[in-house]
């Protein structure tokens, strides 16, 4: 327990300087009490009032890096709440929202509204198209996993890689039939990126990730039954189907959500609960928050990381999280060989 | 002391995807009973357990638990009515053993409740009772498989029900952790709580068990005391193989054991072709590497 009064502050320590840090590096460099001086002054907070700052560093700030960065942090902290969960879900500390179809699902809803040429008419219509497609293979999965009213972790996973392949096929059908302009459309955005988001993407986004998170940390004593299994749960009194398709919908709903406003972005949910659970332990009580705040975190610092290592070349984040997380995970990996299950 | 029945089975047939690996089987058990489900493996005696604690579909008869149809209770009621502890639970993640205690607590909260106080101080007194509290940060996969299996007693104590089902409670462990699980058990029915479990062990079964039920060719062999119960002619028949029971004149102790011939030469020729199969194989690998 004393280990979680200095983890947490520490944590939010980190959440902050990485923050500031991704407002402030980039191609034009905005220093930090620059920006601490304009949050203040338009949160009227009479601190830091003797700082100047241009009318061009607080147009970056605003239109810029504030809606890229808060767009990141929500994505992230929403990835790694749904990560945990899922991993809960599936007593598996190798799943991620991908496993059950999300990410391929929304890969065709996104390639399906490139192909029909609706990019070019509203920016909205990729996102919402991706959003669909997520659903509708999430659907699809547990309807195929569903046998008897029951709803088996084995079946739900291998439904879900049979409908990520069908998917994944229909996809690359598509693929072929398009142009090398929209199919490079399509590679940008299945790269997740954090570039050119703007506040519609933030008001998109903060609804749905908001929401699912609360749900999820409502559900964290209960996810800790429902990880020990089917017959643990059900002999302790908890109605095991219900809360598992109920805790599946709001972290694919919470997933989808990310992806049609930053694309597929792989690794933040697999690689940030693995790396909480190594830290606060299992219970879904502390490991939630923690995701939470550490997705977030490492998203932007991995944007960051993406925009400031080759300028004017950005890296995209969907890019830097593999980069970054696959060693660390496979370090995890062999280093705790025996503890992870 | 009234007798008053907790659990009682009337013509039930139980068993998997509508095949009934049971079938009439019939009983009543009362409150501070210790029972015993003894029997071959693939008997049932799992089958039966899973089927009286909801887990299974009844296929036709009754089981009631305190005078209430299974299929009427609530997840919740019966986990309130009846703890379970399974025949091997796989604990995923490294969860402390007081988080598994803990586990044993959900049915006495409501949704969106927090463990309390008192929450604790019986986690803490279920554990102390199986003797575990040393261990109750330590986690599951880092203890061994005794303690362990006191650790998920302690869980399923912590549910504070008048009823108990344990399935397989003492497999794979030691003799002196096996007596422990009987011991533990036997001071809870004294308590006044009730417990059926499914052993494989017959002595400690009949050493401490008030009442076996035995369970065998589809159905109930025997029901009664273990001196009832564990006749030659019952085992045998359960069993199919040819049994002798001997009381321990210094214990009062049963000890069970089969019978067989003193030298079976057809065995021993089989033993023999075995060995022969792989001396005529070397050979013809080396005939092969000759050539």
């Amino acid at each position: 327990m004393k280990k979680m009064t200095v983890f947490f502050p520490l944590l939010f320590v980190c959440f902050f300087i990485i923050s500031l840090i991704s407002l402030s590096w980039g191609q034009i460099d905005i220093p930090f009490e620059n920006i601490l001086a304009m949050l203040c002054h338009e949160l009227h907070i009479p601190l830091f009032a003797d700082v100047p700052f241009t009318p061009e560093q607080q147009a970056v700030l605003y239109h810029i890096r504030m809606p890229r960065t808060l767009v990141g942090l929500l994505v992230g902290a929403g990835l790694g709440a749904s990560g945990a969960v899922m991993q809960g879900i599936f007593s598996n500390p190798l799943a991620d929202p991908g496993i059950i179809g999300v990410s391929s699902g929304a890969s065709v809803g996104a390639v399906i509204a490139i192909a029909l040429g609706l990019t070019e008419l509203s920016m909205f219509y990729m996102p919402l198209f991706a959003f669909a497609g997520a659903l509708l293979a999430v659907t699809l999965t547990v309807f195929l996993a569903m046998r008897h009213g029951r709803i088996p972790v084995m079946t739900l996973l291998l439904s879900g890689v049979v409908v990520g392949m069908l998917l994944g096929a229909m996809t690359s059908g598509i693929l072929t039939m398009m142009n090398e302009q929209k199919m490079q459309q399509y590679l940008f955005w299945t790269i997740g990126g954090l570039d050119y988001r703007r506040w519609e993407h933030v008001f998109l986004a903060v609804g749905p990730i908001c929401g699912g998170i609360g749900v999820m940390l409502l559900m964290a004593r209960h996810l800790n039954i429902l990880v020990l299994g089917d017959v643990e749960a059900k002999a302790v009194g908890m109605p095991v189907m219900p809360f598992r398709l109920f805790l599946l919908i709001i972290a694919s709903l919470t997933t989808a959500t990310g992806v049609c406003v930053s694309g597929n972005i792989g690794f933040v949910g697999l690689v940030v609960p693995h790396m909480m659970r190594m830290l606060v332990g299992p219970d879904h009580r502390r490991l939630l928050p923690a995701s939470i705040i550490a997705g977030g975190t490492f998203l932007v610092l991995c944007d960051t990381i993406g925009r400031i290592i080759m300028p004017p070349i950005e890296i995209r984040v969907g890019v830097m999280t593999a980069v970054l997380g696959t060693p660390y995970f496979l370090y995890l990996l062999r280093r705790t060989r025996n503890m992870s299950r | 002391m009234a007798t008053e029945v907790v659990v009682k089975v009337k013509d039930i047939s139980a068993g998997y995807m509508k095949q009934p690996v049971l079938d009439k089987v019939s009983f009543a058990i009362n409150k501070g009973e210790m029972v015993g489900l003894i029997g071959p493996n693939g008997a049932g005696k799992s089958t039966l357990l899973k089927t009286m604690r909801g887990f299974l579909p009844v296929l036709t008869g009754l089981v009631e638990i305190n005078g209430r149809k299974v299929q009427e209770l609530t997840a919740h009621d019966f986990a309130c009515q009846v703890g379970y502890l399974q025949q091997y639970a796989e604990i995923a993640f490294g969860y402390t053993a007081k988080e598994i205690v803990l586990a044993g607590r959900y049915p006495h909260l409501k949704w969106w409740q927090k463990e309390s106080a008192k929450d604790w101080k019986i986690v803490r007194a279920c554990m102390e009772y199986t003797g575990v509290l040393d261990l109750a940060d330590k986690t599951m996969h880092a203890i061994s498989g005794g303690q362990r299996q006191r650790v998920l007693l302690a869980k399923v104590l912590a549910q504070q029900t008048p009823i108990l089902f344990l399935d397989e409670p003492t497999t794979g462990l030691d003799v002196f952790y096996q007596e422990e699980i009987f011991w533990f058990c036997q001071n809870m029915c004294r308590a006044g709580k009730t417990v059926i479990m499914v052993v494989h062990e017959l002595a400690l079964a009949a050493r401490f068990c008030s009442r076996i039920i035995l369970v065998g060719n589809g159905g109930v062999i025997a029901n009664g005391s273990a001196d009832e119960v564990l006749t030659e002619e019952h085992l045998s028949q359960a069993y199919g193989v040819t049994v002798k029971v001997v009381k321990n004149p210094l214990t009062g102790n049963i000890e069970v054991f089969t019978v067989h011939a003193d030298r079976d030469i057809s065995m021993e020729r089989l033993l023999y072709r075995i060995d022969a199969v792989n001396t005529v194989t070397n050979e013809c690998q080396s005939e092969e590497q000759f050539r």
